[in-house]
């Protein structure tokens, strides 16, 4: 009965076992009742970084009314976890929130507005004015997103290339083109532009678009992304890689992970992003070859770049709306603002007083994007981005660079999703 | 179902006849009550949810819509796309998982020094997490500097790197590869496993018969196992027709839509474009189709007295 | 004397190598994971294939330790893991017994009927699961995931369990019980010998689906009170920055308890279990 025995022995085990880890590992946590407790949700670049735990402790310590508990989401799911909690009525009271969601949370009334908030708020006057707008739904509305950190995109450039090959910086769209075609040399697997058609490339192809005169909507809001002016300039970008074959051949489905790997690798010339990777990359390349400029314009005149705002927001059902909102401004005042900017998770601060700091302006990278904020575009805040975002602009996007589709099918399949 | 042994069977058992469901029901609870209690629930919101337009958050803007849902579904183009890779997707990949875990069975279930570890290590593929599986799948098939292709044209193979994850005809296919990869050990095991039950002393004949191998396998192994891989492989199609892990991280169904499969259809629609109404009635066409399907596949089974009921 | 070592050296070669091939393909990719994790992270993307790095660093496994919760996380998975192998075991082989051996009315549509909880996508049953863990009031605790995790693992294991009992000849339950065994003594005594390998693989089954299951895991747990691994290793992918000497030196180490489980629990997967039990 040797099979027996084991098979009892096993279970015996595993029973004993699973109790003891289960009792020791769920061994109380009796929360002090007194202080409000503010539940946050954020999703971090590198969770390593003690940055942001010692941000809440700081806070919690200064404010002994409040006990902030945060909980970590990795990005990619951020959206759906929240989606799913507070369809369940179990949301947090605050989070980190992206533009892309926000025409969407509005309109399922899951956000509150903060307006009277920040009207009493004493930090209100040093955010850079026009990003009040990011966090608006129109212009003369209540903000719901409090600005927090924002990029601009902007284009690397390897500087070693370019002079060897006796090249000036791109400035028009025409120079870009010209500049990526001389440097590309595809037996060598070596191309001018890292163009970027996966997840996440939506980003840059509005940089572009912009920058090309094209734009989402018109001054009264109505979705003109689809106009012949845009189509062209889709067209243009398309013909990258369809015509000009500028791109590597894998830039339908390349991702960040893929266009920053062949930046790196020196298999591509230029990569548009932002100041997010740039310390990722001057570490692989070396800060003498790489360079930064502000996204090529088709009419120098008429320069744009894309901005993107990850903000913080107060969710409508929450039950400690004040005690919220007084975390997420202090997350945006100026302290907390320099050493989340500062830190590895870093990105553009939106205050006036933290984007004067040396730290920044001395950093050619930040520079140049906050340059780009004067004249950056953001995604309108229309319900339909989320999804665009998401899936609708990279199946499209996908389809007409593989010539499935042409440049107006896939404008007219972005327009129909935004106005969803 | 009247066959004479089962009543042959019901014969031998004569005291407890009177009292045949109290056992029956008392075995069967704790797994009725974790199934009715705890999915059942989620079933029938799923299929009410394909009814109406639900609004997330908005109970007020929720409406009930019949048919709607499904006429949409008629008329989606991508439904169609979807479909035809869904079926490539799960045949393909579980026949060849089968093909692989069956070739590992036969080698893990010979003596060899070491073959404890070696069972071990078998079961790699599918002791990885799925998230890596896919981002070194990704890598390795990368069309810049991916392993598989630097392999493929050193050995005179390929003349230039293929995007392999970029080109519509191949990225399906490509994830496949990765599917089966992590797929072949589950096969292995059960397949394994039912080797066991074979008894030595038929392969012990065999051999003083003289039979090689092949007739061995084709006349003995094969029909005994015959069962559980028919068994197996249709509980591995179930499960494969809803798994869109690998798709989404590798390729997210694209190019296009070439590697988009209904499940994540249907997980676009409900929490991307936040149509859950839609999305559970993709869901449930999958499952009338795959339910269907099973139906079909049991009749067959019985009809060879695979399951004995 | 020749002829012996020539067929002995052909059995070599007809063993080794199938074998090695196999496992070649079988161990390729995770090799390279392992070869990524002890890449420098300069050295990771690079112009032409590198397949060894220039050098070799274990700095992801020391980070990975001290610098992460990887190993909360991996109490937790081992938590949740064990316990759902114990209660999906437990029932899904008493149910498979019933169905085996006890013949009842509806015990076809019922099996079926297991087997339909199993055709719907998780995605779509998360919400509903997520308000259920809800008033349970067992969310962001190991038993959440307990339970979902049984809801998959009961019906399948299930499955397999009949199919394996149903392997074992009816005339083996008669000669026990002609000998006097009640039912619960034939189970003991004659069934559950008897399906030692397939247990073993339900085992094996029910764990590695545990251990590696992420949607349930990602919606029911918040914090290190019930996080599990793979939830874990996603938050080292994040926006912009990927760390891969994290994310590759987790997954190296998250494969292997099952790897060492699987050693154990293969013991069972040795022939000769069932020779001799039918004349026996």
């Amino acid at each position: 009965m040797g099979r027996l025995g084991w098979l009892r022995t096993v279970l015996l085990c595993l029973g004993i076992v699973g109790l003891v880890l289960l009792l020791g590992g769920g061994a109380g946590s009796l929360h002090a009742q007194a202080p409000t407790v503010v539940r946050y949700w954020l999703w971090l670049d590198d969770p390593t970084e003690p940055m942001f735990d010692q941000l809440v402790k700081e806070f919690n310590a200064n404010h002994p009314g409040i006990k902030v508990e945060y909980q970590l989401v990795p990005l990619s799911e951020y959206h759906d976890k929240l989606v799913t909690a507070l369809a369940a009525g179990s949301g947090p009271d605050a989070g980190r929130f992206k533009d892309w969601w926000l025409g969407e949370f509005v309109k399922l009334t899951a956000l509150e507005p903060l307006a009277n908030s920040i009207a009493k708020w004493v930090g209100r006057g040093d955010v850079i004015e026009n990003l009040w707008n990011t966090g608006k739904i129109t212009t003369a509305g209540p903000v719901y997103m409090m600005p927090h950190q924002f990029i601009t995109f902007y284009l690397y450039y390897r500087k070693d290339w370019f002079t060897q090959a006796g090249l000036k910086p791109p400035a028009t769209f025409d120079d870009f083109l010209a500049a990526a075609t001389k440097l590309t040399d595809s037996a060598k697997n070596q191309y001018g532009f890292g163009l970027r058609g996966g997840a996440g490339g939506q980003d840059q192809w509005l940089a572009f678009m912009v920058a090309g005169g094209a734009r989402m909507v018109d001054a009264q809001g109505k979705v003109v992304i689809n106009s012949p002016e845009a189509v062209k300039v889709n067209q243009w970008y398309i013909d990258l890689f369809r015509t000009h074959k500028v791109a590597p051949l894998s830039a339908p489905t390349d991702a960040y992970a893929q266009v920053l790997g062949a930046f790196q690798a020196g298999t591509t010339a230029m990569m548009a992003h932002h100041v997010g990777s740039s310390v990722l990359v001057t570490q692989k390349l070396g800060v003498a070859n790489v360079g930064v400029l502000p996204i090529p314009a088709a009419d120098p005149a008429k320069p744009a770049t894309m901005a993107t705002m990850s903000g913080n927001v107060v969710f409508a059902a929450s039950k400690q709306k004040e005690a919220a909102f007084s975390f997420i401004s202090w997350l945006s005042e100026t302290t907390p603002m320099d050493k989340w900017s500062g830190s590895r998770q870093g990105q553009l601060p939106v205050l006036k007083s933290v984007a004067r700091l040396p730290r920044y302006t001395e950093n050619t990278f930040f520079k140049v994007s906050l340059d780009g904020a004067n004249y950056a575009i953001a995604w309108p805040p229309l319900p339909g981005v989320g999804y665009v975002s998401a899936q609708a602009w990279q199946a499209n996007m996908q389809r007409a660079l593989l010539g499935q589709i042409s440049s107006k099918d896939m404008l007219d399949e972005i327009a129909k999703a935004l106005q969803r | 179902m009247r066959s004479p042994r089962r009543s042959s069977a019901k014969a031998s058992r004569g005291n407890r006849r009177g009292r045949t469901w109290v056992l029956p029901l008392f075995l069967l609870s704790p797994a009725l009550a974790l199934l009715l209690g705890i999915v059942a629930y989620p079933i029938a919101r799923a299929i009410w949810l394909s009814f109406h337009r639900l609004e997330i958050l908005r109970p007020d803007l929720t409406q009930y819509v019949a048919l709607d849902n499904y006429r949409g579904l008629l008329q989606d183009p991508v439904i169609r796309i979807a479909l035809q890779n869904s079926v490539v997707w799960v045949v393909g990949v579980v026949v060849f998982q089968c093909l692989g875990g069956l070739v590992g069975a036969l080698i893990l279930n010979r003596r060899f020094p070491g073959r404890a570890m070696v069972r071990g290590l078998a079961l790699i593929p599918w002791a990885t997490p799925s998230v890596l599986v896919a981002l070194m799948w990704t890598w390795m098939l990368d069309g810049n500097y991916g392993l598989v292709n630097d392999l493929l044209v050193k050995a005179g193979i390929l003349s230039r790197f293929q995007p392999w994850l970029a080109q519509p005809w191949s990225a399906l296919p490509a994830v496949m590869l990765a599917d089966v990869w992590q797929g072949i050990p589950f096969f292995a095991v059960m397949l394994l496993a039912a080797l066991q039950a074979i008894p030595e002393d038929l392969f012990e004949a065999a051999r003083i018969d003289g039979a090689s191998p092949w007739r061995v396998f084709r006349h003995i192994t094969l029909p005994l196992l015959l069962p559980t891989i028919l068994i197996t492989t249709m509980l591995r199609m179930i499960w494969t027709a809803n798994y869109m892990d690998l798709i989404m991280i590798m390729t997210g169904g694209g190019p296009g839509y070439s590697s988009l499969t209904i499940p994540l259809h249907a997980y676009y629609m409900a929490y991307k474009r936040l149509d859950f109404g839609y999305g559970a009635t993709i869901a449930i066409v999958q499952v009338a189709i795959l339910a269907g399907a099973i139906v079909a596949y049991l009749r067959q089974l019985r009809s060879h007295e695979v399951m004995v009921q | 004397m020749r002829r012996r070592s020539l067929r002995a050296a052909w059995g070599a070669v007809k063993l080794w190598v199938p074998l090695g091939a196999w496992l070649t393909f079988v161990l390729a990719p995770y090799v390279w994971m392992f070869i990524t994790s002890i890449k420098p992270p300069t050295e990771l993307y690079t112009k032409t294939v590198r397949y060894w790095p220039g050098q070799p660093t274990f700095e992801g496994y020391r980070l990975l330790m001290e610098t992460t919760p990887f190993l909360i996380y991996m109490r937790n998975s081992g938590v949740v893991a064990i316990s759902t192998c114990a209660v999906a075991l437990v029932v899904a082989m008493a149910a498979a017994y019933c169905f085996s051996r006890i013949p009842f009315r509806g015990k076809g549509v019922l099996l079926f009927g297991f087997l339909v909880t199993q055709l719907f996508p998780s995605v779509l049953l998360v919400l509903p699961l997520f308000l259920i863990m809800r008033s349970l009031g067992i969310l962001n605790t190991p038993p959440a995931l307990i339970l979902a995790h049984s809801t998959f693992a009961v019906p399948f294991s299930t499955w397999m369990l009949t199919g394996f009992f149903n392997a074992i000849p009816r005339e083996l339950d008669e000669a026990a019980t002609i000998d006097g065994c009640n039912r619960l003594q034939i189970f003991r005594y004659v069934l559950l010998p008897l399906s030692a390998p397939g247990v073993a693989a339900a085992l094996t089954y029910i764990f590695i689906y545990s251990w590696n299951e992420f949607i349930y895991a990602l919606t029911f747990t918040a914090d290190l009170r019930a996080r599990t691994l793979p939830v874990g290793l996603q938050t080292f992918m994040g926006e912009f920055i990927i760390r891969w000497d994290l994310l590759t030196a987790g997954g190296v180490i998250t494969a292997l308890p099952i790897v060492f489980f699987f050693m154990l629990v293969q013991r069972q997967l040795i022939a000769g279990l069932t020779a001799g039990a039918v004349k026996g």
